[in-house]
């Protein structure tokens, strides 16, 4: 890059910060959460009608209602903060959305809706544990055997994770089978051929539960800061994935391959025009998108348990949650993993000191994605608030001119 | 007969800012036939939309039978007995043409919820032997031909009684001798007592059929004339507020080498039926070969195997003599073709991107703009604010979106691009389209630049004029083939019908289609 | 041209492909046999009896009910892809009214009702948000689909502390005089449970309803030209607001039937009980190509290998894998989808329709 289209890509990266639809994004965005919660409010109190308590903190007439909606949220938004061993629990889920959130946002980016992440991240975290017991024979400990063995982990994650994700790309590419239902369908099979894989061939044999030996220590992303110490977040995970958030970003905005992907994604006949080979292009996707949530399971292995074992936690399919809140952006993706990190800190607090069940979550995650669907409901309520005096725009963004423009 | 059955009075309609109709006013005899005549845009359909329910004006009145009526949806107005037949059908392919006929009208049986489908090819044969039509109630949409299928459309308004027939541009997309058969049903249905408003915006068609014709412009009414006592002259100073003298300068063409070539080429479509059959023809440098034709003969298809969107299931296409019938349309674009697609809004521009953006389209891999593959948006502008001034695209905002400009000025845009790239092959599908007069001559005089700096260029237009002027030689295209290849200074807009139709004329030189044999020597 | 070979295939050779798939299934089947002793080849065999095609049919009732509803709602031109989220809806809501209730069979059918109208509360809610609100089909499907996977949890959380419910009693079967008494089909078919018969009901009514009457030609002419439709007068955002809510209506009966027909429990750990059968219904309409009864044919193949690894399973002396086993089914779905590649959609489906657009 030489100096002179320095202030021209700053420009670009200012401008489209603050471009007038990325702001109504983050409007819509903002507002879909807080509709959520006002609808998790009415699922807390009805939750709270049915459940039975000792000390209800609202008594109506004959009913009780044991859960105060405002506790809730403020057990769920603000302990994260409250000590250190929630803070890493927030910070250790953020790190891990952030790479299940870009795998599905860059997907989503070129047209595909990659609900296979989970499936990628199963495989992923497998072929990471297993490459990295394999090495450990080869490799010095200290800190050599560290610096070859986690980045090799880490390599072979996104290895694996990228070529289960070439596989529904293939599908859609050469088949036409289309990668919502061949995604889905591929996570029931990688959960269940990696707990066949392991049980059969990789357990523990000191383990009663389906799991793999542990990874050496020195293959271990430790906790870096001290007040860390005895918790499963390592601050360089997160920055590889803030750095990977940037990465990805260039990627897509700067470059001819990330172009080609948005143009496919946003107008496949332009694409195909402007001689993208579509087949190539989505296979390219799914792989790079694969790679990310392999990644995300090296990461889980590495930081997290230290092995594979079965039951891994839906950080995938809370990843499509990620890209969608962020309107697919890859910088949007940071604040909305952060915010899902807080959540699934919150939801322990909230199930550890009210009872509340921590699935809670769980309904927030669906709400927030059917009011982000909805950009014309937050709209239609603007426009009777007097905020937003837009007319809305056309969903084909033609002139509403006669005849549009293709008549003869 | 001077009895007023529709009356549009000072109707208005807004979109937006946008105003589509302003104060017009309209009104239409009983039993006539009534053109509605203005250039694209002038505000005509959206009016008849209004007409028909499916808008509701902003202000005016509508009477029917001299009585006031609001219609709030296209319910009102059929049962008011007024019928459209809209610019593109509504028709469901996949259903037959009795089930199209009674949708939404179905005659019942048992309890009320079955459809009663004798009763409904009843219906249809009654109505099809009434007015003279030739169709079969059975069969599917989806297998006829488009004047068929407008034939279904006139159907279904008369089966839910319609005494009032709006046909919106039902000419566009027909063969001179299909309209005149649309024509001699208008003369049955008036006959029998139906009034007919015709929209269009050709003059010859609306002098020929029409009792009366109220002309608009911008969206306003400029005068309602007689037919008998107007002429093509005054009409088109009506429509266009201005003489029309559209007349491209161009010197005589000297053809270098052959550019473009295409060898017995066959294209099949989805159910394997042949859309381009066996075509063959060449193009030298500095030469502007046309194709004329009626859309859907197989133009499109063709367009797309030579500029590798699609590929071809026989036959091969040269450029400069070298085969590039299996190279991916990336490789065609370095190879130095530019090509105006016939549909900018879906092809040639992403319509949610910036002009700049846009700019990239088909240079995303080339070195000057993507040095290493990431993008050197600094020279990117420079060369987009370049085009933007040449080709005067406006509002010369190269962050502007491209949804956001006028049709022209996305046309313009896309003839900039491609045309500054500094193509070897030009193909150039239906380029002035929906484009307004100063757009048109201006797209029109690129292409004769173009031709004159000697690059080989594909015109495919079915606007009979264009096609005649610009071009040098001129192909013309039925059923994936040529009828003929003629001079287009020797030749008449009558003879050229008779060829788009598929049938010889006569007194027509044929010139050839390429020197085939030249071509041999060089050496594939 | 690829893509038009694609479609070749598609409207050519479907019934040819579906043989295919039969005569593969069949053919692993043996293959997998003839790697384990002789004895378990009978073993197998005799497993494919009158009392297996029962189960396959009980197992048949969410996917094909699922899978009908899919169509409508695909039909006029709404994807619902919250299908699963549906038959979670009323797989919990069955089990826990028919607990709150309690006491004999007319429990379990207050519970059935429940279950219906929950499941048709939650597809208008869908309706509502992609009718009128314009979302996004797609994602709006997926979030009925999450929502539905975190609400039966947490509520069965909430109502009995666990995920999963203690366990209720199930409709019992409906026993027809006489004919249950014919061997083979007497018991698959006329000693079944109450909600087989009704989807035995459901199909034909299905393709009777959507091609013989007036309602059916609007839910197709919605789907495929939306314009057409209203020009004709027809309300189109009223013929898809029907659409969806039968959708509703028969996830519900498919996810009670689930629930109250055979399991008897709500379980609501990892997929919940459900574990995907919306999906594999989603599948069995596309390789039915939303003919009703070609739907039921294929959500029964995709029940027959359902039943059929649980059935293996519990064969003695034969150590077949349960998770290997288990992903047949979805194995089998990606391989259809793969054969039969892109269905012909219809062609207005998943799109947003403005009879106004001002």
């Amino acid at each position: 890059m030489n100096a002179s289209d320095l202030p021209s890509s700053v420009r670009r990266l200012l401008g489209s910060l603050v471009d007038a639809s990325v702001r109504e994004r983050i409007a819509i965005s903002v507002a879909a959460l807080f509709a959520s919660l006002l609808v998790g409010a009415v699922v807390i109190m009805a939750a709270g009608l049915v459940a039975t308590c000792k000390e209800p903190f609202l008594a109506l007439g004959g009913s009780s209602f044991c859960y105060d909606p405002w506790e809730v949220y403020y057990q769920l938004f603000v302990s994260p903060f409250l000590n250190d061993f929630n803070t890493a629990l927030m910070l250790k889920e953020t790190t891990l959305l952030l790479f299940t959130g870009l795998a599905v946002a860059v997907a989503f980016r070129a047209g595909l809706f990659n609900i296979g992440a989970q499936g990628q991240l199963v495989f992923g975290a497998l072929g990471s544990a297993l490459a990295v017991l394999w090495g450990a024979a080869f490799v010095p400990t200290g800190v050599v055997g560290s610096l070859v063995l986690i980045p090799f982990g880490l390599v072979v994650g996104a290895v694996v994770g990228g070529l289960y994700g070439a596989v529904p790309g293939l599908l859609k590419a050469y088949a036409d089978a289309n990668e919502v239902i061949t995604t889905i369908m591929l996570n029931f099979v990688a959960t269940n051929v990696a707990f066949y894989l392991v049980s059969t061939y990789f357990k523990d044999p000191a383990s009663q539960s389906v799991e793999t030996k542990s990874v050496p220590a020195v293959a271990q992303l430790k906790p870096v800061l001290g007040r860390f110490e005895s918790t499963s977040f390592s601050v360089w995970a997160l920055l590889t994935g803030l750095a990977l958030v940037v990465v990805i970003y260039y990627l897509l905005f700067h470059t001819s391959f990330g172009y080609d992907m948005r143009i496919s994604g946003i107008q496949p006949a332009a694409a195909a025009y402007g001689g993208v080979d579509a087949e190539r292009l989505v296979v390219g996707s799914m792989v790079l998108s694969g790679a990310l949530s392999g990644l995300a399971g090296a990461v889980y292995v590495l930081m997290v348990l230290g092995r594979w074992r079965t039951g891994i936690p839906a950080v995938g399919f809370d990843g499509i949650t990620v890209s969608i809140l962020a309107s697919n952006n890859p910088l949007g993706v940071v604040p909305a993993a952060f915010l899902f990190g807080i959540l699934k800190s919150g939801s322990l607090s909230i199930s550890f000191a009210l009872g509340v069940p921590k699935q809670l979550v769980g309904v927030l995650r669906g709400l927030i994605i059917l009011f982000v669907a909805m950009p014309e409901f937050f709209r239609m309520v603007g426009l009777k608030l007097g905020v937003g005096d837009r007319q809305p725009v056309a969903t084909d963004g033609g002139r509403p001119v006669e005849g549009g423009d293709d008549d003869e | 007969m001077n009895e007023p059955v529709v009356e549009l009075d000072g109707i208005t309609k807004r979109f937006g800012d946008v105003v589509a109709n302003d104060r017009v006013e309209l009104t239409v005899d009983r039993g006539s036939v009534h053109v509605l005549l203005g250039e694209n845009g002038a505000g005509k359909t959206t009016l008849m939309n209004v007409l028909y329910g499916l808008y509701e004006p902003n202000e005016g009145e509508i009477r029917i039978d001299g009585t006031p009526r609001e219609f709030d949806s296209p319910r009102d107005a059929i049962d008011a007995g007024i019928g459209m037949i809209h610019q593109h059908f509504m028709l469901v392919d996949p259903m037959t043409v009795a089930d199209n006929v009674v949708l939404g009208n179905e005659p019942r049986s048992r309890l009320g919820f079955t459809v009663d489908r004798e009763a409904a090819r009843e219906a249809v044969t009654d109505l099809t032997a009434r007015y003279g039509f030739d169709v079969e109630p059975d069969a599917v949409v989806e297998d006829l031909s488009v004047g068929v299928q407008q034939r279904v459309e006139i159907l279904k308004a008369l089966y839910r009684g319609a005494d009032i027939l709006i046909l919106d541009e039902p000419t566009a997309v027909l063969t001179p001798q299909e309209v005149e058969e649309l024509f001699d049903i208008f003369d049955e249905l008036t006959d029998q007592g139906k009034t007919i408003i015709f929209i269009t915006h050709k003059l010859g068609e609306a002098l020929g059929v029409a009792d009366a014709i109220t002309v608009l412009r911008d969206g306003e009414t400029v005068g309602t004339v007689d037919t008998s006592t107007t002429s093509k002259r005054e009409l088109a100073e009506l429509m266009v507020g201005r003489e029309v003298l559209l007349d491209v300068e161009k010197p005589p063409s000297s053809p270098g080498d052959v550019g473009l070539e295409v060898s017995d080429l066959t294209v099949t479509d989805d159910r394997g039926v042949d859309q381009v059959s066996s075509l063959d023809f060449q193009i030298r440098e500095g030469e502007v070969f046309g194709i004329a034709g009626v859309d859907g003969n197989g133009q499109s298809e063709l367009v797309e195997a030579i500029t590798g969107l699609d590929v071809p299931d026989e036959g091969r296409v040269y450029f400069d003599g070298a085969d590039v019938t299996t190279d991916s349309r990336r490789d065609r674009i370095e190879q130095g073709m530019a090509y105006i697609p016939e549909d900018r809004q879906h092809r040639g521009l992403v319509m949610d991107f910036e002009l700049l953006q846009n700019g990239l389209l088909g240079s995303q891999h080339d070195p000057d703009f993507a040095p290493g593959g990431r993008i050197d948006w600094a020279t990117l502008r420079q060369h987009v604010e370049d085009i933007i001034a040449d080709y005067d695209v406006r509002p010369p905002n190269p962050d502007a979106t491209a949804k956001s400009l006028s049709g022209g000025n996305q046309q313009k845009l896309v003839a900039g691009r491609e045309f500054e790239r500094d193509p070897r092959v030009v193909v150039a599908s239906h380029p002035t389209r929906g484009l307004d007069v100063g757009s048109v001559e201006f797209v029109q005089e690129k292409l004769v630049e173009l031709r004159n700096e000697g690059k080989a260029v594909l015109l495919v237009s079915s606007k009979l004029d264009e096609v005649q002027q610009l071009s040098d030689r001129l192909g013309v295209m039925y059923e994936g083939a040529f009828t003929d290849v003629v001079d287009p200074d020797d030749v008449t807009e009558e003879q050229l019908g008779l060829l788009m139709a598929g049938q010889d004329a006569d007194g027509v030189t044929s010139v050839p289609a390429g020197d085939f044999e030249a071509e041999a020597e060089v050496g594939r | 041209m690829a893509v038009a070979r694609s479609r070749e295939v598609t409207t050519m050779n479907r019934k040819a492909i579906a043989l295919v798939v039969v005569a593969g299934v069949a053919l692993a089947g043996l293959v997998s046999v003839a790697f384990f002793p002789a004895g378990s080849i009978a073993a197998v065999v005799a497993v494919v009896d009158a009392n297996y095609l029962g189960a396959a049919l009980r197992l048949t009732v969410p996917i094909a009910f699922a899978a009908l509803g899919g169509i409508f709602a695909e039909k006029s031109g709404v994807i619902n892809i919250g299908l699963e989220g549906l038959l979670i809806i009323a797989a919990f809501v069955g089990i826990a009214t028919t607990y709150t209730v309690g006491g004999g069979q007319a429990a379990v059918w207050i519970g059935f009702a429940a279950a219906v109208l929950a499941s048709t509360l939650f597809a208008l809610l869908f309706a509502v948000v992609t009718i009128e609100f314009k979302a996004d089909q797609i994602i709006a499907g997926l979030a009925v689909w999450l929502i539905a996977l975190g609400l039966g949890p947490f509520t069965a959380r909430v109502i009995w502390g666990t995920v999963n419910s203690p366990s209720v009693p199930t409709l019992n079967d409906w026993t027809v005089p006489v004919l249950s008494e014919i061997p083979w089909v007497g018991p698959v078919l006329f000693d079944a449970n109450p909600t087989v018969y009704m989807l035995l009901v459901a199909v034909p009514l299905s393709w009777y309803a959507l091609n013989r009457t007036a309602f059916g030609y609007r839910v197709r002419a919605s789907g495929e030209n939306p314009r057409a439709l209203d020009t004709a007068g027809v309300n189109v955002s009223l013929v898809r607001y029907k659409s969806v809510l039968i959708s509703g209506v028969f996830s519900g009966i498919g996810g009670a039937g689930l629930a109250l027909g055979q399991v008897g429990q709500f379980i609501g750990s990892g997929q919940t009980m459900v574990g995907g059968r919306g999906w594999i219904g989603i599948t069995a309409y596309l390789f039915g190509n939303y003919n009703p009864i070609a739907t039921f044919g294929a959500s029964f193949l995709f029940a027959a290998l359902d039943a059929l690894q649980i059935r293996i399973q519990q064969i003695p002396g034969l150590d077949l894998p349960g998770s290997l086993v288990r992903i047949v089914p979805f194995v089998i779905v990606i391989v259809v989808l793969a054969l039969i590649g892109k269905t012909r959609l219809p062609s207005a489906a998943g799109e947003h329709y403005d009879s106004d657009e001002d």
